[in-house]
């Protein structure tokens, strides 16, 4: 893979990842559904590393980690830590135990997106006086509407995945 | 695995968590302020973001306006021809009431409060988060704005808090935030607690109004202020009514949910409290 090839990929991945974004963060944050807004930013980590393998996944991971730093609400440096082991996680997942396909990328996201919403509940619990059974209420309900975007955010990814280079795939 | 490091996975990982630790130690360091990445992406995203707004608002008023014109000429059938006309030159003059209305009343609100200080701002975005509540404003520090300021609708019901300040962009919590803490009054009774948001109350909508004293006697429909009694925030400001009182999970207090009286869903535009007198 020449250097062009690798900046061509990335670069159409990055465009990719721009719908999902607007999508999230300008119209399903607007509309929520009973109450409850869509996480799709790591339905893209994970669809990217469930097509890319390990290495492509946590680089993706990173990526959308920066992004997510840059343009959520109260998310610290962890996030890009947590984006790029999750890419990483799913990759491995993926490549090894499950396969590269939807199906991979429906139960490895419904996994992430519940890491993801550990990683907020135990802090919460530790620090605040919050009920649990009111946080998972919104966790269950957070990772149940997300997953309903799942296909569309694959289909997405896979249609650029069977566009680029065949020689680029990790 | 080794695929994984062979593939340059560990030099990835060793970023990750070298730019987690970077981001980290700026965000603790620069306060209330935006760290820098943050602050460049919200500078550059600013104007996208009021572009974005006023296409999703262009949108909305022209499906409103095609919804109500099959209304209206299904009407149009039943009523008389001048009524309907009437009705259309009502609709173009509305969203133009809509906004002097809210000049008004904010001129209002500026009468009777003379001792605030209000800079108006835009909401262009809601936070795409579940675990907070908070909006995007279009105002920032160039506007002198800080954080902890108080955020009023026209009204002067009380919004939220300044969160988050950028250059051109400032990030409000919402006073139904599971985060918020600021000193409450029960209008009818001068009776003082804490508002604080909840995570079982904020998809409602709603807060609570607790630590009130043993004795205190509150009922549904009191109005419930801003104290200001700490002095960071803006005293009297209306913040909503209670709904109704309920008992702590351990049985020995009560609290009372909250109502707040500024549309939190359906905001345009509101004004940042950017200095107050503060009443001993």
């Amino acid at each position: 893979m020449t250097r062009h090839d690798f900046l061509v990929k990335w670069g159409v991945y990055a465009l990719a990842l721009l719908p999902v974004w607007f999508l999230e963060c300008y119209i399903l944050a607007r509309y929520p559904f009973y109450g409850i807004k869509p996480m799709l930013l790591p339905l893209a980590v994970v669809a990217v590393a469930v097509l890319e393998g390990a290495s492509g996944g946590a680089g993706f991971g990173l990526g959308v980690g920066l992004l997510g730093t840059a343009v959520y609400y109260h998310t610290g440096g962890g996030f890009v830590v947590l984006m790029t082991l999750l890419g990483l996680g799913t990759g491995l997942l993926t490549q090894y135990v499950l396969r590269q396909d939807f199906l991979g990328c429906l139960l490895c996201s419904a996994l992430s997106l519940g890491i993801l919403d550990v990683t907020r509940i135990l802090p919460r619990l530790l620090y605040q006086r919050e009920s649990l059974e009111a946080m998972l209420r919104v966790a269950g309900g957070e990772i149940l509407w997300s997953l309903v975007f799942t296909p569309l955010v694959y289909a997405i990814f896979l249609w650029v995945f069977r566009r680029v280079p065949k020689r680029t795939h990790f | 695995m080794k695929d994984f490091f062979r593939n340059n996975g560990g030099l990835i990982l060793i970023i990750a968590v070298l730019l987690g630790c970077i981001i980290a130690l700026t965000s603790a360091l620069m306060g209330g302020f935006a760290h820098p990445l943050s602050n460049l992406v919200g500078i550059i995203t600013t104007p996208v973001r009021n572009g974005i707004n006023a296409v999703v608002e262009w949108t909305e008023a022209r499906y409103e306006a095609a919804f109500r014109q099959s209304e209206l000429e299904a009407d149009y059938e039943q009523l008389k021809k001048d009524y309907a006309e009437l009705e259309k030159e009502l609709r173009e003059a509305q969203s133009d009431a809509e906004e002097n209305e809210r000049l008004r009343n904010l001129l209002g609100l500026k009468e009777k409060r003379r001792e605030l200080q209000f800079e108006a701002a835009t909401v262009t975005a809601v936070v795409a988060d579940n675990w907070d509540s908070a909006l995007t404003i279009s105002k920032g520090s160039d506007f002198g704005l800080e954080q902890g300021d108080c955020v009023v609708d026209e009204y002067g019901n009380l919004v939220g808090l300044i969160d988050q300040v950028g250059t051109n962009w400032s990030t409000v919590m919402t006073i139904v935030d599971s985060d918020l803490e600021m000193g409450g009054l029960i209008a009818r009774t001068d009776t003082a607690g804490i508002l604080e948001g909840s995570f079982e109350l904020m998809g409602q909508g709603k807060l609570r109004l607790s630590y009130l004293p043993e004795n205190s006697e509150f009922m549904a429909g009191d109005q419930v202020l801003t104290s200001g009694l700490s002095g960071l925030y803006p005293s009297d400001l209306v913040v909503g009514y209670i709904e109704e009182v309920r008992t702590d999970p351990s049985g020995m207090t009560r609290y009372a949910v909250v109502v707040p009286e500024a549309d939190l869903s359906d905001l345009q535009q509101v004004f940042v409290i950017t200095n107050f007198d503060i009443v001993e």
